[in-house]
């Protein structure tokens, strides 16, 4: 008897201590913990496949691979390499990215036609990824720090009660002026549509084949991105994904680029 | 370019190592490369030299990448050839790449062939020295052979040194006598001389330190060997050219700053050849509309300047105006074009690059050079009338 009330309290100051909070600060609670839960995978490597198909269903294929590094320091970002090989032109290119929160990433690309590597100007993260849907701005959607964040209630989607947040980019090249996702109770994002600077409704992604890492980390092995201006729709898988594989922290930066390279 | 006995080497040597580490690692072994047909027609009808006024030629590159013994070692290739129709100079075939390099921390390694870029422009890239320029196929010089060397190079938080010894000097190859376009007179191979009495058997060095500082990307370096660029004196009883290669010492910086959409750059020499200092400075600005017009198309426009302190270079007081529209469709559709202009003479060429991929493994390029105003007394009045298309199709494999 004790004990249930303990839990009726705990749940009662719970409850209080939520109705407190504005939607922003919930809204902002729950995309934080969400991203919190996927940090702590230290590093990984992955092969990544995409499938762009236009409205007549035709389809390419694009591979690349990639590797990733975990950027402890809570006020910048993680640092990638990617490596392109599919289609056969741009195979050997390898592109490394420091990536900062609210800021130009640095970015550098191996071009093997050229025989150099060229630091590039980053301000094009909401560029098309490879000619797809994508772009490398939503690589990093789920970071709560790029964006302001607002709680709009819940929503049941495919039979589970989620959280419906609404988020406003804060990285001043954004594509975006707003987005509105559903994130369910283990914290993992279903789906988000995304509004283009005219406010228009540009995209949805799909996350889809949610899986467990490590025991701990659930990531979204596939996002289906359906374009809503374009009628195309990009399909992006991730493959043999390993976390905490000991990369080292060296091989992400430039002057290590000709190991990685021809 | 590979003499046959070299090649014969090389040859075995690769054959040794393919046959040694992919049975061990299958899977950790990539091969890829294209080949290229291409076809030119100039549009003033045939050439000063009587050159003819359509060309054909294939083009090729094949690239091997093997790590071994854990991943702690590389071994690279990377083989390029030409079949010109026409000169034969363009004939031949060139290991850019084929080293070998050991991976410690903060330690590598390296012996073998290599192409080693230094620099920052996009189109006067006066600070990249090591590498013999393939004038046989770019008559601006940014077309590399691979260069012999042995390399060491050391890591740190405060940034890279690299060292090198470079041996197995490569003369610098020339458009041959229907090439297309070609210098007024040949060069004669069978009196070049050099400066050092080592000549060819010269071992060159080179030194380099580089680093990033937030959005600064900084490079100083120097080399001491022969000149890649011989000095070409006429000769009035062969009416051809004899090379000379000096000894070059030359020191160069490159510095980029890259500030959002903006990048700005700046390579500076100064170099003694032979007995004659001399100083140049070339740098410029980049800027990106990104987006532009709500497509998903890049528009960047390059403006680069040279100063050269030698009245009689051909790039002394130079401009480039360039254009980079890049259409970030599912084709990877690029334009780039830019217009060479002689500010102490108002010479002015355009060259123009479109690029599109047609299926997964073929990719067309088309190539303009147009000349436009040129002056009696420009250096490139000589190819005044070798204005010209060229069509590629590239097929991967």
């Amino acid at each position: 008897m004790k004990s249930y009330i303990f839990s009726f309290l705990i749940i009662v100051i719970c409850n209080v201590h939520t109705f407190a909070m504005s939607d922003e600060e919930k809204g902002l609670k729950i995309a934080k913990d969400a991203y919190d839960s996927t940090r702590g995978y230290v590093d990984s490597t992955s092969e990544q496949i995409m499938i762009l198909i236009d409205p007549k269903g035709n389809e390419v294929i694009r591979e690349i691979s990639g590797k990733n590094f975990e950027n402890m320091d809570p006020n910048d970002g993680d640092k990638s390499l990617i490596f392109f090989n599919k289609p056969k032109d741009v195979e050997g290119t390898v592109m490394l990215s420091h990536t900062h929160v609210n800021d130009d990433d640095d970015q550098w690309l191996y071009l093997p036609a050229l025989g150099r590597v060229k630091r590039i100007s980053s301000s094009n993260k909401s560029g098309a990824f490879m000619g797809s849907e994508i772009s490398f701005e939503d690589f990093s959607g789920l970071d709560y720090r790029k964006y302001d964040w607002k709680y709009l209630g819940e929503e049941n989607y495919e039979n589970e009660i989620c959280y419906k947040l609404e988020s406003y980019p804060k990285y001043k090249n954004s594509g975006y002026t707003k987005r509105i996702g559903l994130t369910d109770q283990l914290l993992r994002a279903r789906k988000i549509e995304y509004y283009d600077r005219k406010g228009d409704l540009l995209k949805t992604i799909y996350f889809e084949d949610h899986k467990l890492y490590n025991e701990s980390i659930w990531f979204a092995d596939t996002f289906k991105v359906v374009n809503h201006q374009n009628d195309n729709i990009t399909i992006y898988k991730w493959e043999n994904r390993l976390l905490n594989t000991g990369l080292n922290e060296k091989d992400f930066e430039k002057s290590s680029l000709s190991r990685l390279t021809d | 370019m590979i003499k046959i006995s070299a090649k014969s080497i090389y040859l075995s040597l690769i054959v040794y190592l393919i046959l040694n580490s992919s049975p061990i690692h299958a899977s950790d072994y990539k091969a890829y490369g294209f080949i290229q047909p291409e076809m030119s027609v100039f549009f003033n009808g045939k050439g000063r030299h009587g050159q003819k006024n359509t060309n054909l030629s294939i083009f090729g590159k094949g690239t091997f990448i093997s790590y071994l013994q854990n991943d702690d070692a590389k071994f690279s290739i990377n083989i390029l050839g030409r079949y010109d129709d026409n000169d034969r100079e363009l004939r031949y075939l060139d290991f850019q790449k084929l080293k070998y390099e050991y991976f410690f921390d903060d330690l590598e390694f390296k012996i073998g062939n290599d192409i080693i870029f230094w620099g920052v422009n996009e189109t006067f890239n006066i600070v990249d020295i090591v590498n013999q320029s393939n004038l046989a196929e770019d008559l601006a010089g940014t077309k590399k052979l691979g260069q012999t060397m042995a390399s060491l190079s050391y890591s740190h938080d405060y940034g890279k040194f690299d060292i090198y010894l470079m041996s197995n000097f490569q003369e610098r190859s020339f458009p041959g006598k229907n090439g297309r376009p070609r210098l007024s007179m040949e060069i004669d191979k069978n009196t070049v001389t050099y400066e050092s009495s080592a000549k060819d058997k010269k071992v060159d060095f080179a030194i380099r330190y580089s680093t990033v500082l937030d959005d600064l990307d900084f490079g100083l370096s120097h080399f001491y060997g022969n000149n890649r660029a011989p000095e070409l004196k006429p000769n009035s009883s062969t009416l051809k050219f004899d090379p000379l290669y000096p000894i070059l010492s030359q020191t160069g910086l490159d510095i980029q700053s890259t500030k959002g959409s903006w990048l700005y750059k700046l390579e500076s020499i100064s170099a003694k050849n032979g007995n004659e200092r001399h100083f140049s400075a070339a740098g410029g600005i980049e800027y990106t509309f990104y987006g532009i017009q709500n497509t998903q198309s890049d528009l960047g426009i390059i403006i680069e300047y040279i100063f050269d302190d030698r009245n009689n270079n051909p790039l002394n007081n130079d401009g480039v105006l360039g254009l980079r529209w890049n259409r970030n469709d599912i084709k990877s559709t690029t334009f780039l074009a830019g217009l060479l202009i002689d500010l102490s003479g108002n010479s002015n060429r355009l060259q123009a690059e479109f690029e599109q991929r047609i299926t997964d493994d073929l990719k067309l390029f088309v190539d303009f050079s147009l000349n436009g105003n040129i002056n009696r007394a420009d250096f490139s009045y000589q190819f005044k009338e070798d204005s010209k298309i060229t069509v590629k199709i590239a097929k991967y494999f």
